[in-house]
């Protein structure tokens, strides 16, 4: 895995501007010192036509001609995927267009994902009674990732790992399986022991493993109805084993 | 008058006679058997029913094992057929108030009628559970010695007169006698509590050997449903101790089991009501004696008990400390097993994903006891009253267009809201998945929605209110419940030739699959009352 995250880098060496000057257009140029001007934050191009007060056809036809000169490029912006969005080819999309760590290329990078919260979940299991600073440690001593883990990732992983069941948050009372841990100190610990088969997790409650508990159509049944007991299709298949 | 409870408690007979048969023997069982189908019955009617029963061992067992039922308080007085009835005060006649969105869990309903003429008709405890009061003791002592043949015939013409009378007022002599459902829901509910549902097991068995003919008749399906549990076949009720503290156990570890296991034992005496927030304070002492009453824990000292019950107080927390004593935190444990249930039904009907996301609104409903919202497309959660965070555009938009609301007083007023982000890196879903997955749920009624409007721009704001969604689960589940019902007949019916043709017949795969699919059936209804009584009667 090749993930490079560091802090956005700003600027490459900046073209001449009397070249610059003499390559471009009014209208190209109008329209470039606008994109220019909101640095990583780039532009949507209703929003800069808004600004330049340039009609359509000339905005479309000097953004292609920005672009075939490389000074410009068109970025995804993660929160409105739709929209033609530009910035100066010297910056790198800041963390609102891009999303954050958690993406690449628009998308959220759900392989470094599940490869991370494995990592988590099994040093957590490893400690018995892990925090977020030991299990960032491990995971960095680890050197399984080319990228630096922060522990605001490892925590963002960790926290998920809470909502769905997998690990529990306690906090440490400083006795017991806690005694390395500071009293009140916020750590994790594996849901469910091995004399349990190791795994408690998110067990199907009684009305979740019926047809009538996950049925769309409850409300639309009665006894003698077209949708019925006797007649149902989830029934049939439930008992068709 | 209806008894709506009771009506429930019907299909919970055979939980009620696996509990007794923990405890007692089978005459005792046989006992708690023969009230149940009846209903009530004098002391005299019960001996007449034993008599003659080799199992009974007698008429002096007979009386010991009742007196035993009644000790238990398995078995109690029948209640007075026409209580009196004060006139309520004034404070009991004025309606009650919604206390408000803080207190929205703590609502205060007026006692119902029936409820009052229950309460009216309750005897008080010496008399609810005496059987020394009772003459018909002694009376029945002197017609065993002097029963004869000739006597049998007059005496049973005397019984259907007797049994004729409801609630044996007429002749105070007589008292009639029956279950008492009230202990058995308590015993039920220190069985059930600590989220036993995550534990109920649905590898339901295909064996055994005591399914030999499928019948129609309550009596005999109660008769085989002990058999099950006796054997262990039936995988809803276990022995003594193993479901209320199986969670505790899988939480924590088998020594905090043993503790808790210990405190619920050591409250139940003193549990005056049914539904109680919190047991009575136990101290210390009182909790290591009631360990140390178990053979292999004899040798524990209270340097043993102290740091478990540390453990047991902290995250999550199943008791709670108040000075030197312990208090189990009933309402909490109840409402973390309703709390699972509704978060089961909400994975398997949307998703992992839904799971996900409903359990990041419900617990930060959780944190505070005010209103909560979630807001999309940005996804905050809440809205800082007193510290609106600036995090972003888009939040300081939210912010504005909510204060606008609240100002004009379009939207109810929270005493304080609390500014929480989360965004798609909180439940890496990605964000329109996340608006479907929300729609969906709140078509669902698992979560609230509330449109606001700041100028050209539209905030939807999500939140769980967990008192509508056990509701409504409480509904499905008793719906769900007669589903079951109807689908066990409509088989039975189906299949009725195949069953008169018996196990031994032509078609013996066919009379296996039928057996299974009952089973199956009727198992997923048991199990669903396990459900029933955490969201109504626990």
């Amino acid at each position: 895995m090749s993930r490079s995250q560091g802090p956005s880098s700003l600027k490459r060496k900046r073209p001449e501007s009397n070249s610059l000057s003499q390559s471009l257009t009014d209208q190209e140029r109008k329209l470039y010192d606008v994109i220019r001007s909101k640095q990583d934050m780039g532009i949507w191009t209703r929003d800069m036509k808004r600004e330049t007060n340039l009609p359509d056809n000339v905005v479309n036809k000097s953004l292609k001609a920005l672009q075939a000169k490389n000074l410009i490029k068109e970025v995804v912006n993660i929160q409105n995927k739709g929209r033609k969005h530009y910035m100066a080819t010297e910056f790198q999309p800041a963390k609102e267009l891009t999303g954050g760590s958690w993406y690449v290329e628009g998308s959220l990078d759900t392989e470094f994902i599940k490869i991370l919260r494995k990592f988590c979940v099994d040093f957590i299991a490893e400690l018995k009674v892990a925090t977020l600073e030991k299990v960032t440690d491990l995971i960095r001593r680890n050197g399984v990732f080319a990228v630096d883990v922060t522990q605001q990732q490892v925590e963002e992983i960790v926290r998920t790992l809470v909502l769905d069941n997998e690990i529990m948050e306690v906090k440490s009372n400083g006795m017991g399986e806690f005694a390395s841990v500071p009293i009140g100190k916020v750590c994790y610990k594996l849901i469910g022991k091995g004399g349990l088969g190791g795994e408690l997790k998110a067990k199907t409650g009684a009305m979740a493993s019926i047809p009538c508990g996950v049925c769309p159509r409850i409300s639309h049944c009665t006894p003698d109805g077209v949708i019925s007991p006797k007649t149902c299709v989830y029934y049939t298949k439930w008992l068709d084993f | 008058m209806v008894l709506f409870d009771n009506v429930l408690h019907r299909v919970r007979f055979s939980k009620f006679m696996a509990i007794v048969s923990q405890e007692f023997d089978k005459p005792c069982v046989d006992l708690i058997e023969t009230l149940l189908q009846h209903g009530r019955l004098s002391l005299e009617q019960i001996f007449d029913g034993f008599r003659d029963r080799k199992s009974s061992g007698g008429m002096e067992a007979l009386r010991g094992n009742i007196h035993k039922l009644v000790m238990a308080r398995y078995v109690e007085r029948c209640p007075v057929a026409e209580p009196f009835l004060a006139l309520p005060s004034e404070e009991e006649a004025a309606p009650a108030k919604r206390r408000g969105a803080k207190s929205a869990k703590i609502f205060f309903e007026p006692e119902t009628l029936e409820q009052r003429v229950l309460a009216a008709a309750v005897p008080p405890e010496a008399i609810r559970f005496s059987v020394e009061l009772n003459p018909e003791i002694s009376a029945d002592t002197e017609r065993d010695e002097n029963n004869s043949p000739s006597n049998v015939g007059e005496k049973r013409k005397h019984d259907a007169l007797e049994s004729g009378i409801d609630g044996g007022v007429a002749d105070k002599q007589v008292v009639l006698w029956r279950v008492n459902f009230e202990e058995f829901i308590r015993r039920l509910r220190h069985k059930l509590r600590s989220l036993f549902l995550s534990h109920l097991s649905h590898n339901i068995p295909t064996g055994g050997g005591w399914w030999n003919e499928i019948e129609t008749q309550d009596v005999h399906t109660v008769r085989r449903s002990v058999a099950s549990c006796l054997h262990g076949d039936f995988p809803i009720v276990l022995s003594e101790g193993q479901i209320c503290v199986e969670n505790v156990r899988a939480r924590l570890d088998d020594e905090a089991a043993t503790v808790f296991s210990a405190m619920l034992d050591a409250s139940r005496s003193e549990e005056k009501k049914l539904k109680i927030p919190s047991s009575v304070p136990l101290s210390v002492e009182s909790i290591y004696q009631e360990v140390i009453k178990s053979e292999k824990d004899r040798t524990k000292t209270l340097e043993h008990i102290i740091p478990v019950l540390d453990q047991l107080s902290s995250s999550p927390p199943f008791i709670r400390v108040i000075g030197d004593s312990y208090i189990i935190d009933f309402k909490h444990i109840i409402e973390l097993a309703q709390t699972d249930e509704v978060e089961s039904i909400v994975l398997k009907k949307y998703g992992k994903d839904a799971y996900r996301i409903f359990r990041l609104l419900s617990k930060a409903g959780r944190l505070l006891e005010t209103d909560k919202v979630l807001v999309t497309p940005q996804i905050l959660v809440g809205v800082g009253w007193d510290n609106l965070r600036t995090t972003g555009c888009a939040n300081i938009g939210i912010c504005k267009a909510i204060l606008l609301q609240l100002a004009s007083g379009a939207t109810r007023k929270p005493a304080l809201w609390i500014c929480t982000e989360v965004n798609v890196d909180s439940v890496f879903v990605e964000k329109k998945e996340t608006a479907n997955i929300l729609s969906k749920m709140w078509q669902g009624d698992y979560l609230q929605m509330e449109k606001l409007v700041a100028g050209p721009t539209h905030f939807l704001l999500w939140k769980v209110n967990m008192i509508n969604i056990r509701e409504h689960v409480l509904d499905d589940m008793f719906h769900a419940a007669l589903n079951l019902s109807l689908r066990v007949a409509y088989e039975l019916e189906q299949q009725k030739e195949i069953l008169n043709l018996g196990v031994h017949g032509p078609v013996k795969e066919k009379y296996e699959k039928l057996r299974k699919v009952r089973f199956l059936l009727e198992s997923s209804r048991m199990k669903l009352d396990d459900a029933v009584m955490i969201f109504h009667d626990f």
